[in-house]
């Protein structure tokens, strides 16, 4: 079953151009000049209902105008799109009952209001019985352990708090698709997991589709099976977690400490990343060196201690940002 | 389609109700600003008993005549501004990309951004309304006909607010020509409409449509014409279909943001 559909989706923003300084000013009063940005450009792709997916890019690359333009935020320039067989341009209310929005750096909620009476207006902005209000927020206050601050006004809430309570808020009409854009912006690492598990168990228990955008690795890493990355409004990679894994694991971080100095330079497939004494740092691409051959480099005996891992997430990303090349 | 409409009203007064309760935070604050409003109009009276002790007849207003136009603009003002004071802040909401929140909701967008925000002194101009038509022509039946034209008149100015506001969909600082239109409005509405001849007197009923919240209720109040009242509720009728016309339109060019922005 699809519940997100995207094909040929393209939004241009026309932006005014104008030269530097008070003489530039005049110029534009006089002949103003535009240039079309394109944000989103013609990208198509499609998520499964009951997927959690990762939708990330660097900063304008795109991500956000897309999340606009899938909950009827935003209307397209080109292209047809498809939420849970719904037309978020054409039938944007109805759409607005089945899906549930998060953006982490804008608030919806009312701050002098507690939660408590925050959940209730917003039950009634999606025509909910008084009785089944109370029910969603008691059922939804023991997952997200609300208990201690349900009837505090939100301006008084710690931001981990409050950014749970904007899931809770999101979650009130029990949607199907949950729209989450950046959820774990500015919380600790313990707010974040917090955040992250509550997310797991919202898709586990009531299948709810996840469409999250973060520049927070760990967001995806725990979260996704599926990642797809833009950049310049352009699809670079659509892919599970699992291939872009084994695709770009194959450099490997090895940390050495040694007794005496080793020379790698030269070596085809070893690059230095650090040299501090006797302590090194090095990427091993494993397909021009394997493991063993570049340990063979090394007197056993010369070693204090190693340690080899895989290349972090985040840079796998950082590359595929740089080189900006299609996979899919 | 009933229920709907329900629905919407119920939303739409809980979330007066919000904006008022959050004005409240502060007692103090909010007590001030509606005395101090109230103050701030009475302070006129004495400008226009001065002028009429130099001339008995401005512009075919005696005095209690203009005391009126004042009550009648403050409460028209008043009451715009209690429950739709967002509809004079589009331009900055539609700039800054600050819509978002209420497209993601099922009801409708328009009557949900301009009923997000009220100003608490609108409730000392709505006070002072009242306190003048006490005063200068008290009766039950002049009570409700101000009551009429004062919801009639807040309407036309809402949806004329909305209206000039929209053009920030289109035009870049779209701001200062839709603030210079609701100014004109305002401070047109404290002066006799008989100074104003020509051209200015059919802008009045057209661009800056103050001869439609003002003047021609206060005709009503003064002495009661059927015809003029069905006018004002026809013009109600186009402002507010052309508001939601053009607020619409313009929405297909809203283009967000991406400010940090928190709703307080």
């Amino acid at each position: 079953m699809v519940a997100i559909n995207v094909k040929n989706l393209t939004k241009k923003y026309r932006v005014k151009v104008k030269e530097k300084g008070l003489t530039g000013s005049m110029k534009s009063i006089i002949h103003p000049k535009y240039k079309e940005i394109t944000a989103v450009d013609n990208i198509s792709f499609s998520v499964k209902k009951g997927e959690i997916i990762a939708f990330i890019g660097p900063n304008g690359a795109g991500k956000s105008t897309t999340i606009k333009m899938l909950t009827g935020i935003l209307y397209p320039d080109k292209g047809d799109i498809s939420v849970l067989d719904i037309s978020p341009t054409q039938r944007r209310k109805k759409l607005a009952y089945k899906i549930g929005t998060v953006f982490g750096q804008k608030e919806q909620l009312w701050t002098h209001l507690t939660p408590y009476d925050n959940f209730k207006f917003f039950g009634a902005i999606y025509d909910i019985a008084d009785s089944d209000v109370e029910k969603q927020i008691e059922k939804l206050t023991a997952i997200f352990e609300l208990d201690d601050f349900i009837n505090t006004p939100v301006r008084n809430l710690s931001l981990g708090q409050r950014i749970r309570c904007e899931i809770v808020a999101s979650l009130i009409h029990e949607p199907e698709i949950l729209f989450l854009d950046e959820p774990t912006i500015g919380l600790d690492p313990v707010v974040k997991e917090n955040i992250r598990t509550l997310i797991k168990q919202m898709n586990k228990e009531y299948g709810t589709t996840v469409f999250l955008t973060s520049h927070d690795v760990g967001d995806i890493e725990k979260l996704c099976k599926r990642i797809i990355i833009v950049n310049h409004g352009m699809i670079v990679m659509d892919d599970s977690m699992n291939n872009l894994k084994y695709n770009y694991l194959n450099k490997k971080i090895v940390e050495i400490k040694l007794k005496e100095a080793v020379d790698f330079s030269g070596d085809d497939g070893i690059t230095v990343l650090k040299s501090k004494s006797n302590n090194l740092k090095l990427e091993v691409d494993t397909c021009k060196k394997s493991i063993s051959d570049a340990m063979k480099l090394i007197d056993a005996d010369n070693i204090i201690d190693i340690n080899i891992s895989n290349v972090p997430l985040e840079n796998i990303i950082t590359d595929i940002y740089k080189e900006g090349r299609h996979i899919n | 389609m009933l229920t709907a409409a329900k629905q919407q009203t119920k939303v739409l007064f809980l979330s007066v109700k919000y904006n008022i309760m959050r004005e409240m935070t502060n007692h103090v604050t909010f007590l001030m600003n509606i005395i101090f409003m109230v103050l701030n109009n009475a302070t006129f009276i004495v400008q226009w008993l001065l002028l009429f002790q130099l001339k008995s007849d401005i512009g075919g207003y005696v005095l209690s005549d203009v005391l009126i136009l004042w009550g009648l603009a403050a409460s028209t003002f008043g009451i715009s501004h209690i429950f739709f004071s967002q509809a004079f802040k589009l331009p900055y909401l539609i700039m800054n990309g600050k819509l978002d929140s209420f497209l993601v909701q099922p009801k409708n967008v328009l009557l949900a951004v301009i009923s997000s925000g009220t100003n608490t002194s609108a409730i000392g101009d709505l006070i002072y309304g009242y306190i003048i038509i006490l005063i200068f022509r008290f009766s039950l039946y002049n009570l409700l006909i101000f009551t009429l034209v004062s919801i009639l008149g807040s309407i036309i100015l809402t949806a004329f607010g909305v209206i000039v506001g929209s053009l920030s969909f289109w035009i870049i600082r779209g701001d200062i020509l839709s603030q210079n239109l609701i100014s004109a409005v305002i401070n047109f509405a404290t002066y006799p409409e008989g100074i104003f001849k020509g051209v200015v007197r059919l802008t009045l009923y057209t661009v800056v449509p103050v001869g439609l919240i003002n003047y021609l209720p206060l005709q009503i109040v003064l002495n009661f014409n059927f015809t003029s009242l069905l006018i004002i509720i026809g013009a109600a009728i186009i402002f507010v279909a052309l508001a939601f016309l053009v607020f619409y339109r313009g929405l297909r060019r809203y283009s967000s943001g991406n400010l940090m922005i928190s709703r307080i």
